[in-house]
């Protein structure tokens, strides 16, 4: 077992780094707690991976501080180095590389190595090339690379690009596995799905700053716009509908009724369509994921232009 | 405390966490600190086994270096032995035994295949590949990739000699060196610049591909030129005026002049030496400028 560090995983104050004239991080304040999975979205470009390449040592900020387990990764890494597990986005293995080769590479001793091939469930492909993988076989050993020293924290950025669904949803459960085991994940994505599927808390990043901080859950009521039911209706029950509390806006569309609001009128909805003797023949509810949320907050006008598009037809 | 003592103490706290983290259990007693430096050395050590280890596999896994660093010096050799024969009377190879000639040319030969093709590729492809991020993100120590890369060159360096020395002396023979101590010199210097400058290739190169398609473009032409090919008299002048401006000239004479006794390779030794040098040079400000994240 490693020396528990007291205090934050991992520490961000004011973290600014620039390329020549570009800011691509910009003044980054964040705190990831021991035992959670912490996300770190954005669009391409937004300065995740730039942000946790500080936090690897991988590259010197130009302002402001980073800790993790409580030390400088630029000036302590000889200290950091097996209690920090990294899984970098567009690093790759030698294509004759196999398996086994790799884990015997990177771990400490052989043990380490054996351990891990059984642990990931790697044994049947120790001595396939590395260019011979499927992509979920690859992060699956990406994974096990990053995880072979049994890290406090491990950094995964972009683990499950590129991989089908099915292969995306048995990394998730690898990462839930590995969290449920005592280490801290800070993960970079920028799949919304796979954020609100797997993080305890997230921060959105656009243009190297941070614009949202939260758990998947306080994004979409902060951000989202709210819950939207659609229900076979005419003009006639729109005054009606645009009386009830919760309902921020409602429109004809169609033969349909569209309204939009707090998940609580739902309920309203149908008492009230009940009382006023309708039976609507199609009922749809809709609830904003993450994804809708910080779309609406990453592009407004664009959403608000897709709206009205919507709207006109 | 004295400024002194907190230093002392951060360096102690410093080391201290080295050690747990080495160690790998937080138990810390009072010989730990004591302990810690070689124990950091240990790690460094085995890392360098093991990635020695790893990359020797790799490049015994890559056809194309075998085939340039060991089969095609052998080849040559053989096929040029067999083609000037033994006769000690032309003078466009110096009066000495050809197949003698070329053999000692074809220790260049070797090193400038693992000089300009080997070791640029490995490296650049690493570089391409994102692996000496990985190597940092997994705890290496920054000096052991090239100091692995240094101990492959010069493994097959050693190959490359021992192939080219068993199959003169099956063959036309191996001539005794006639100055033994500048003839090692001018070996040893030219195995360190060539390998130096691999590794500086290495840093420049942008891709494997690249590497490997420059790498061959310089190979071959210097080794036509510098002593592999057709003997130095059949060179025209312009020929020769060029293969004065290639190093792979200066690091054959440095070891064929004083093996063979046709002068003493000591300019030739000093541009080897120069070569070494630069190429150092260029290693370290490459390294110095290319972050491990870029």
């Amino acid at each position: 077992m490693q020396t528990m560090t007291p205090g934050p995983v991992l520490e961000m104050a004011g973290l600014t780094k620039r390329y020549g004239d570009r800011t691509v991080v910009d003044d980054l304040s964040l705190s990831v707690e021991r035992g959670e999975i912490f996300g770190i979205l954005g669009t391409n470009g937004a300065g995740k991976t730039t942000s946790v390449e500080c936090a690897q040592g991988l590259r010197r900020p130009d302002g402001g501080q980073v800790r993790v387990l409580g030390l400088d990764p630029i000036r302590d890494r000889s200290a950091l180095a097996g209690r920090v597990g990294s899984q970098l986005q567009e690093s790759n293995l030698p294509d004759r590389l196999r398996v086994g080769e790799a884990l015997r590479l990177f771990a400490t001793t052989k043990t380490q190595a054996d351990e891990a091939l059984d642990r990931w469930d790697l044994g049947d492909i120790a001595k396939v090339p590395f260019a011979r993988l499927s992509g979920g076989q690859r992060q699956r050993l990406f994974l096990a690379l990053a995880l072979l020293n049994r890290p406090e924290v491990v950094f995964l950025d972009e683990l499950t690009q590129g991989l089908d669904p099915d292969a995306r949803r048995s990394v998730w459960r690898l990462i839930e596995q590995v969290r449920d085991q005592g280490t801290t994940v800070v993960l970079v994505t920028h799949f919304m799905s796979e954020a609100e599927a797997l993080c305890d808390r997230v921060v959105v990043m656009t243009d190297g700053r941070m614009v949202a901080a939260g758990t998947p859950d306080e994004l979409v009521d902060r951000h989202g716009r709210g819950v939207r039911v659609r229900f076979s209706g005419t003009a006639e029950d729109l005054d009606w509908v645009r009386s009830l509390a919760d309902v921020h806006e409602a429109s004809v569309r169609g033969a349909d009724i569209e309204c939009w609001g707090r998940s609580t009128m739902i309920a309203e909805l149908g008492h009230g369509l009940v009382e006023r003797g309708r039976n609507p023949i199609a009922i749809r509810v809709e609830q904003q994921g993450l994804e809708d949320a910080l779309l609406s907050l990453l592009h407004p006008v664009d959403n608000a232009a897709a709206a009205r598009t919507e709207a006109a037809a | 405390m004295s400024i002194a003592d907190a230093a002392t103490s951060r360096t102690k706290a410093k080391v201290e966490e080295q050690v747990a983290a080495v160690m790998g259990d937080g138990s810390l007693n009072g010989g730990a600190v004591g302990e810690a430096l070689p124990v950091v050395r240990q790690r460094s050590f085995d890392q360098v086994v093991r990635l020695y280890l790893t990359e020797m596999r790799l490049f015994l896994r890559e056809s194309q270096v075998v085939l340039f660093v060991v089969g095609f010096p052998v080849l040559m050799v053989l096929v040029l032995g067999g083609v000037f024969g033994t006769d000690t009377d032309d003078s466009g190879f110096e009066f000495v035994n050809p197949s003698h000639y070329y053999v000692a040319s074809y220790f260049g030969v070797v090193l400038a295949a693992i000089g300009l093709m080997m070791l640029p590729t490995q490296i650049a492809g690493a570089r391409e590949r994102g692996l000496l991020r990985r190597y940092d993100t997994a705890g290496f120590a920054r000096w052991v990739f090239p100091t692995v890369q240094y101990l492959c060159g010069l493994t097959f360096a050693l190959i490359g000699f021992a192939s080219l020395l068993v199959t003169a002396s099956l063959t036309n023979g191996v001539p005794a060196p006639e100055d033994l101590v500048p003839t090692l010199l001018g070996l040893g210097l030219g195995t360190l610049a060539f390998i130096s400058i691999g590794v500086a290739l290495g840093m420049l190169f942008p891709t494997g591909r690249a590497a490997q398609g420059i790498g061959m473009s310089l190979f071959f032409p210097m080794f036509l030129l510098s002593g592999g090919g057709p003997p130095p008299e059949a060179l025209t002048d312009g020929m020769r005026a060029v293969a004065n401006w290639l190093p792979l000239t200066h690091v054959i004479r440095a070891a064929q002049e004083p093996w063979l006794d046709i002068g003493d390779g000591r300019n030739h030794l000093a541009i080897v030496g120069g070569l070494l040098v630069v190429s150092l040079a260029v290693w370290l400000w490459r390294a110095g400028r290319t972050s491990r994240a870029a």
